[in-house]
């Protein structure tokens, strides 16, 4: 099967007070349809940058040059425009952001944040969107969506926003959901549900996932295959038993031994 | 919502209290009194000066006099201006409509101004970024009053034709009163004008950062979209502030304003009061303006509620 995303030789640099500093350095990895990608690594190894990359979306305030190619259904995204990119962002990929809290804006309902990217992608009425919105919300399991719809993100604990976020990702069912440590921010038990909704929907609706963590413990059971990211690079690349059973680069085993383990053996010891 | 609106209401009285003692104290606190200021510079003999003195009542201690003012204001009656002898009340109304046009005008001009610079600024950064923080600079460091003679002084070289001192009533020509405001008003409103900007432009600068716009871009919404629904909306609440806070100061700006420009409102009345020490008429003044500047401010906090679903009074 062709892949739907392909990504070649992609580079970012970053440019600190004049300085260019190249964080990606020169990647390549596919994703098939459907298929769950882990992408695993320490913080500033460069793979939230490369989700950034394939959604084109550079921080407030500061200027990325990204370079070689991100093939995505035929066409390269590095080369669109920034309208047709808009159109492909939310609709075609879409993502899940680490911080529940500062995810979702403070003075509009949670049932608004989710109305509005169905009407500028589906063209559904008013009406139509927050009856999708109402069943997207009960969808990613929260309860009386009907009545939670007109409330506001600071009436929901951490968990719930998630679950909200990723209603509106999955909104417009998307072909690849990049979710970027997704669970980070969020005490342990809450972790395991959210990592849960994440792969039912995935199979429910056919998406892709980009599963991004400095965790291994939770791309466990989670994807089929995993991308090792050290220092800007991709350090290592296969299917996730192989991987746990025998890790051939050191940073690989340095991260599996970092995992807790609950006969409190250690890997390899 | 209703009860925190009345309670905020009710919380203004003890305020309004407290500023018409002070008021009064200041007053009596600066030197000489209306029977020397309407003497001038003619010599009077005392006995005449008390004569006077005692006819306005001014021989009585401070405080009896007060009680004696707050027993009929609280009444409605904010007695008789010792310059005119004609009620205060009547005086003070149709001025006051004057000011209140004039500084609404001047409220909308510096909120237009202060908003688009603020967040043209915060948007584009760069050059523009440059020029509205010098131009905001500039206009802080020069006094409104400075500003309004420069405007009079080239009004008056290049536009010899439009008149610069000619106000208009309201009710002979809305419109040509509005115009006549023009000036005026934007004497006042570039002042104000650089606070409401900068703090635009903080604000548009801080939500900018925050996640949830990065999460609006994700979705693929439109530039506009963002900007109104996520930016904008988060900045509203500091810019709603400052903007309540700055009706204090275009109330205060408007003594001088209205005094260069002649055009009789509060302001001027307030200026010719003060110069003859008319206390009655100065007590009513205060009056009014502390009450304008009290009620805009439960306007505020209204309005933070209508913003913000966060913000909660009960």
């Amino acid at each position: 099967m062709s892949p739907l995303l392909e990504v070649r030789d992609l580079t970012a640099q970053f440019a600190r007070d004049g300085v260019p500093a190249t964080v990606v350095k020169g990647i390549s990895f596919d994703i098939a349809p459907g298929e769950s990608v882990g992408f695993v690594g320490e913080s500033g190894c460069g793979k939230s940058v490369t989700a950034r990359a394939i959604m084109r979306l550079a921080p407030e305030g500061s200027s990325v040059a990204w370079g070689g190619r991100i093939g995505f259904r035929g066409q390269d995204l590095l080369t669109l425009s920034e309208r047709e990119m808009r159109d492909i962002r939310g609709r075609r990929i879409a993502m899940v952001f680490q911080d529940p809290m500062a995810s979702l804006n403070p003075v509009m309902s949670v049932g608004a944040q989710i109305d509005d990217i169905l009407r500028r992608h589906t063209g559904l009425s008013r009406k139509a969107a927050r009856q999708r919105t109402i069943e997207l919300l009960g969808l990613v399991g929260i309860r009386d969506p009907a009545i939670r719809a007109d409330d506001f993100p600071h009436q929901f604990s951490g968990g719930m926003r998630q679950r909200v976020l990723i209603a509106i990702a999955v909104s417009c069912q998307p072909d690849l959901l990049i979710a970027d440590e997704p669970t980070t921010a969020l005490d342990v038990t809450v972790q395991a549900q959210i990592l849960r909704l994440l792969n039912r929907l995935r199979r429910e609706l056919g998406m892709a996932l980009m599963l991004i963590t400095h965790d291994f413990g939770v791309i466990a059971g989670m994807v089929e295959r995993v991308n090792v990211m050290h220092g800007g690079e991709i350090v290592e690349a296969g299917p996730i038993d192989q991987l746990f059973a025998a890790p051939t680069h050191p940073y690989t085993r340095a991260l599996l031994a970092a995992v807790p383990r609950l006969d409190g053996a250690r890997p390899g010891g | 919502m209703m009860r925190m609106v009345a309670l905020r209401l009710a919380l203004t009285l003890p305020i309004l209290l407290g500023v018409s003692m002070v008021a009064f104290a200041l007053m009596r606190a600066l030197p000489g009194d209306f029977a020397q200021a309407s003497a001038g510079t003619t010599t009077i003999s005392v006995e005449a000066l008390d004569q006077i003195r005692r006819n306005l009542g001014l021989d009585r201690p401070i405080w009896a006099q007060y009680l004696a003012w707050l027993g009929n204001a609280l009444q409605g009656d904010l007695g008789l201006s010792f310059a005119t002898r004609r009620p205060v009340l009547g005086e003070l109304v149709p001025r006051f409509l004057v000011t209140a046009e004039l500084t609404l005008i001047a409220g909308l001009m510096a909120l237009t101004l202060g908003t688009c610079t603020g967040l043209a600024s915060a948007r584009l950064r760069g050059r523009v970024d440059w020029i509205v923080r010098g131009w905001n600079s500039l206009l802080l460091a020069v006094p409104n009053f400075v500003v309004a003679t420069l405007i009079v002084l080239l009004a008056g070289l290049y536009f010899p034709t439009i008149g610069i001192f000619t106000y208009v009533p309201f009710a002979e020509d809305p419109v040509a009163n509005v115009v006549s405001l023009l000036l005026p008003a934007l004497s006042l409103a570039l002042t104000v004008s650089v606070t409401i900007s900068e703090n635009t432009r903080a604000a548009v600068l801080e939500v900018s950062s925050q996640d949830y716009v990065m999460v609006a871009r994700a979705k693929g919404l439109t530039a506009s979209a963002v900007l109104r629904d996520y930016l904008v909306r988060n900045a509203l609440t500091p810019v709603i502030t400052v903007t309540g806070l700055q009706m204090a100061a275009l109330l205060g700006g408007s003594i001088l304003i209205e005094t260069i420009f002649t055009i009789p409102g509060m302001g001027q009345y307030l200026f010719e009061s003060v110069t003859t020490r008319d206390y009655p008429a100065i007590q009513g003044i205060v009056l009014v303006a502390a009450s304008v500047v009290l009620l805009v401010n439960v306007a505020v906090d209204i309005a933070y509620a209508r913003v913000d679903a966060r913000v909660s009074y009960d």
